[in-house]
Formats: structure tokens, sequence, C-alpha cells
């Protein structure tokens, strides 16, 4: 589903890479933990797997495509959930829906079954007309990630999609990816919460400098590295050092 | 839009209430000295004809108010000084003590002159010509140049008057015993030949006026489209920091038809910003005392530069949006280089008294082709020929400043 190959990416007037010699594949199907600690490299990862960054060293192809060649093709089956709340703040929930749904190009009566759909889901059909600006922290979450569904992607990209978001939020949103990894879909996604990733992965790769640290299902990190949960592994494989 | 309609409505009032303000404040500059009526002192040290003949002429003219008494007491040299320094007055006209005798003295001078060429042998009393006398005008010093200039050509002219009239008296006084011909009008004569001011324009068109209102609401109107370029810039960076720009970018398709979606909104809502103005100016401006705007026969004409006008501004927009990561930084560059290009585009004072350098680097401000554009269409009733050049530059640079947007977007 996943694989790359010798990834680099150095941004203008950087010291150092971003993303540094970096391999991985992953299969299809599978919900991926990409974790690292601040500045490892994870967003720039995410940036160049979903097409948004194209100056790059490497090979990258997702879900069999070439990212160099045939990006607008990965676009319409890949979705990103960026870590902002990437809705417009005066418009109600149903109106940004339907505003992105209409640059998806999908048809309209289509359309509304899967906003109808996706809002009655994540608990924000009896809030679909209120203005996002009036939206709690949790529900400004939630429907930042229907906005990414709406094309039905086979690829769903988070980044960081539950920080700061309250613990019924929280659970909605890990019920929900484990629903739709279920339907057959793949998810990436990024989290300092370890726990949390620890519980809803089925891989995870830990990143650090732009380089990979390790690569595997987080039982069986856990018993490699001999501690008794992810977290631990984490802190031993990045150290003790506060990133910021 | 409908969720801001305060904002919404004040993206319009403000413009409104802008060239309002502006049609009033530049309202005395603009009009014609020969429509105002000046308040003058005049102090007479003379009292003697010319004196006499030059009152009688100002008053005549109807654009002076003499006056000669302040407080109830006649003028004296000290009080006008005081009264045009303290800038009560503009301006002061002193008749100093003995002019009428001098331009009796050059018209006996003169009159002699022509007896003896033409055979007459009387010689009228003289002396030789002083050169040290004049007749004085005293300024407040804010007064403006042009205006100074206005006020001492109309003294001249009416001094000029009296002079030829007294060189005729003088002629005529060479031969005592010739009675006066009461029927020869030598005014009406000279005016026989006048100078008159004719219209460059086909008679049975419109005759447009320059005035503040025609030269200040397209001029506000342009700059409140091009103002707009705060909120497209605003959008702009809001949309990229809140992470919809990035949403938008991973959308299948090309990213140029969104980004040409959103120009086409804010050329829009430029267009419809400006033909509020417009009506403003035909409708609201009467209503304030000021002249109706004045709008030409070719709608055509004045909708496809009006579309070019937007064009760029909202193109700037895009530009001052996508190069700039913060409003904090965008902002400031928006607000001065707007007030910089209309300032230089001839928008707060006409383009021709702008000094030579700066009419040379106006070149570079769309708002001066937008106005020239304008006023050819208002003002010079021009056709589309001579609506072609403004339209192609502001068309040309909406395409580079769009072209150059895209590519630091590509970039980033």
């Amino acid at each position: 589903m996943l694989c790359v190959n010798n990834l680099y990416k150095k941004y203008k007037n950087a010291e150092t890479p971003s993303v540094n010699d970096l391999s991985f594949t992953f299969e299809k199907g599978k919900i991926i933990g990409l974790l690292g600690p601040n500045g490892a490299g994870k967003t720039t990862t995410i940036s160049i797997l979903c097409g948004l960054i194209n100056q790059f060293e490497g090979d990258v192809k997702v879900l069999g495509y070439d990212i160099r060649t045939q990006a607008n093709i990965i676009r319409g089956i890949v979705s990103v959930v960026p870590q902002q709340i990437a809705l417009y703040p005066t418009l109600s929930c149903y109106e940004n829906l339907l505003y992105y749904g209409k640059l998806y190009n999908i048809n309209a009566s289509k359309l509304k079954e899967t906003i109808h759909q996706y809002l009655d889901d994540f608990g924000l059909k009896d809030h679909l007309h209120k203005q996002i600006k009036h939206y709690s922290g949790g529900m400004k979450r939630r429907a930042n990630i229907i906005a990414s569904l709406l094309n039905h992607p086979h690829l769903l990209i988070l980044d960081e999609p539950t920080a700061g978001v309250d613990v019924h939020s929280r659970s909605m949103i890990l019920h929900f990816l484990k629903q739709y990894n279920a339907a057959g879909n793949s998810v990436i996604y990024t989290s300092h919460l370890l726990e949390e990733a620890e519980t809803i992965c089925d891989e995870v790769l830990i990143i650090d400098n732009g380089k990979k640290i390790v690569q595997g299902s987080p039982e069986a990190l856990i018993t490699q590295y001999q501690t008794n949960n992810l977290e631990n592994v984490f802190i031993k494989l990045t150290g003790n050092q506060v990133r910021d | 839009m409908r969720r801001d309609l305060g904002g919404f409505a004040l993206l319009f009032l403000m413009p409104i209430l802008l060239i309002i303000i502006m049609a009033l404040v530049q309202d005395g500059p603009f009009k014609d000295y020969k429509d105002r009526k000046f308040e003058t002192l005049f102090l007479n040290l003379d009292q003697g004809k010319v004196a006499a003949s030059i009152k009688k002429s100002l008053i005549a003219s109807e654009q002076f108010t003499i006056i000669e008494t302040l407080n109830g007491k006649s003028l004296e040299e000290a009080h006008v000084v005081k009264a045009i320094q303290a800038g009560k007055y503009q301006f002061a006209i002193i008749m100093k003590k003995g002019i009428s005798a001098e331009i009796v003295n050059s018209g006996n001078i003169i009159a002699n002159q022509i007896g003896k060429k033409i055979g007459i042998n009387a010689q009228l009393p003289h002396r030789e010509s002083r050169d040290s006398i004049a007749i004085e005008l005293m300024f407040d010093p804010v007064s403006k140049p042009a205006m100074k200039i206005a006020i001492t050509n109309a003294v001249e002219r009416f001094m000029q008057k009296v002079q030829s009239e007294i060189v005729l008296d003088r002629i005529a006084s060479l031969s005592p015993n010739t009675e006066k011909d009461t029927s020869f009008d030598f005014e009406k004569i000279l005016h026989q030949v006048g100078v008159k001011e004719v219209s460059s324009q086909p008679k049975n068109e419109m005759q447009s006026k320059m005035n503040s209102v025609q030269h200040n609401v397209p001029a506000w109107a342009i700059f409140g489209m091009f103002f707009m370029i705060i909120i497209i810039s605003e959008s702009i960076i809001n949309e990229r920091l809140s992470g919809s720009w990035t949403r938008i970018k991973l959308i299948p398709g090309n990213f140029s038809h969104i980004l040409m979606g959103k120009l086409m909104f804010f050329v829009l809502l430029g267009i419809v910003q400006f033909y509020l103005m417009l009506l403003v100016g035909v409708y609201v401006m009467p209503l304030i005392g000021l002249d109706a705007l004045q709008l030409s026969d070719s709608p055509l004409l004045l909708f496809i530069l009006v579309s070019s006008i937007s064009c760029c501004a909202t193109a700037y927009g895009i530009l001052i949006g996508i190069l700039f990561n913060s409003s904090n930084q965008a902002l400031p560059v928006a607000a001065i280089s707007v007030v910089i290009l209309s300032a230089i585009g001839g928008v707060w004072v006409p383009i021709e008294v702008l000094p030579n350098v700066l009419k040379s680097i106006s070149l570079i401000s769309p708002m001066r082709w937008g106005l020239e554009g304008i006023n050819n269409v208002l003002l010079r009733q021009c056709s589309f020929t001579d609506i072609i050049k403004p339209c192609v530059v502001l068309l040309s640079g909406s395409a580079i400043t769009l072209s150059l947007a895209w590519l630091i977007e590509k970039k980033k």
C-alpha cells in the first residue's frame, strides 16, 4: 500500500534535513502510527505522502501510484486531516462540508447523503447548521475529520486528530477509525498520545531526526525492548531529552 | 458573506463615506476662482480717480466683497496687516497714495507722444514718471500660489482698463475744443474680439466639466477597489493559517481553477462596489450641495474598464496574501502600498500637478491607468480604441501579478 525508499528532504536554509534516507513499507488495510518527537519529520513525511511537497529525493508509491507522476490520482483516493481546524469558522458545519464536497465534484444528492451519514456517525447531526466558530473543540475536530472523508478515501492520513479533545470526542474518533479500517481502508495517523497509539495501531513507525528508528507492531516492540508499554519503548529509543 | 453582514455592509459603507468626505474636502480647491467670492480689505490711501475706478470694477465683477471698515473704524495700514496675519482675510488691496496722479501723469506722457506723432502741438502737463509706486496686494501667508495669480491677474486687468480709459481721455484732452463723444463705447469695441472657452467634444455630446465630484468619485472608488486587497490578502492568509488552503490544495484538479474562482468573486465584488460609488456620485452628492456625477453614454466601455481595474486590484490582493505569512506582515504592506499607488496614481491630486519625477513613476501605478481610462470615458467621451491602452496595461499587470503569486505559492 505504501512504499517509501530513500526519502530525503531538506528545506531551504535548514541546517539539517527534515527527512533523511527514510525507507519503509506498509501493507494495505492497516492502522499505522507514525510516531516521533517534535521535529522528527512526521509532518514533512505526511506532506510528501499526500503530494503537498513535491521537491524531494527518493521514491514514494502510495496505493500503487507514484507520487511524482500520479499525484492527482493519489489526491482522489487519499485524504489528509490537518492538525488545524481547516474549516471556515463563519460557515455552518453543513455549509463547510457542502463546499469541500463540491470541490471534489461529488454528485449533489450523493454528497448530501454522505454528509448526513457522517454527521450521524460523529454525533453532529443536531448541530449541522451551527457555525463552526460556535462548536466546542471536540466538535470542531470531528467536523474536521468529516471534511476529509467526503471523497471516501482509501487511505486516510490524520495529523494528531485527538490533540486537545475531550474524552468522549476522542473515544468517538478512535471508534470511527477502527470501523473505517474494518471496512478495508488504511489509516496513517500521528500522535503524541502513545497509549492511544498502542491501543489503535496495527503497526507503528518511530522516526527521529528524519530517520527511521524502528517499525513493528506495538506488542512486538514492547516485547523486543522489554518494557511494559509503547511509551517506554519510545523514550528508550528517542531519549529523555525534551524536544521543542 | 451573509454570516458577516456587518462586515459586508462596511465594505461598501466605508468607501461611500470616503468619497463623500473627499468630494466635500476637495470641493473648494476644485472650484474655479471665478466661481468664488473673496472678502477683500480695500485700503484706499490714494482717494483719487484711479482707486475709485478700480474699486468700482472690483464690485462690478461680483467676485469681491469690498471691506473698507473694521469694527466701525476706517481701515489703516496697521489694521490690514494685523487682519491678514491673523488669517481673518485672505488678501488686501492697498491703493498707495499718488497712484491716480501717477497714472494720469503716465497718460499725459503717452498722449503727448501720440499727439506729437500725429501733428498736434499741444502738450499736457507732465513730469518724469516714477516706477516705485504700485498697487499693493497683501496675501495671507497660507494662500495658494494659484489663488495669488488669479487675484493678481484680476487686479491687473482692472488697472489696465482704467489706464486705457485715462490714456484715451488724455488724448482727447490734447484738443481742448473737441467735445467728448459719448457715443464712443471704448470697452464695447475692445470686446469685439475676446477670449472664449470652447468644448473639444461634439455639440450634441454631453458637456462634462471637471469638478470635485467628477474627480473624486471615480478616483476614490478606484482607491476603494484597491483597498479591498486588505480583505483579499487577509482571507488568503486566514485560509492558509487555518489549513483550509492546504485542504483545498489536496483536492484533485487544478489548484489554479480554485484560485480563478476566488479571483472572480472578488472581481465581481469590486465591480459592485464601484457602481455603488457611482450611484452615490449621481444621487447623493447633489443632496449635500455638490455637483452630480456625470456618467458617460458608453456603459459598456465603463464596464470593461471597471472590470479590468477590479481584476488588477484582486490579483494584487492575491499576491500580497500569498507573499506574506501573517496578517501582521501583509496588512501594513497592503495598506501603505495602496496609499502610495493612489498618491502617485493621481487619486489625491491630478497627475498634472505632480512633480516630473513622480509623473514618470506614476506609470507603475494601476490606479493611474484606471483613472486615466475612467476620465477618457466619463470626461473625454472617448471611443473603444482610447480605453484599449489602459485596459491592456491593467490586464497585463493582473496576469503578471497572478503568475508571480502562482510561482511563489508553488515554491512554498
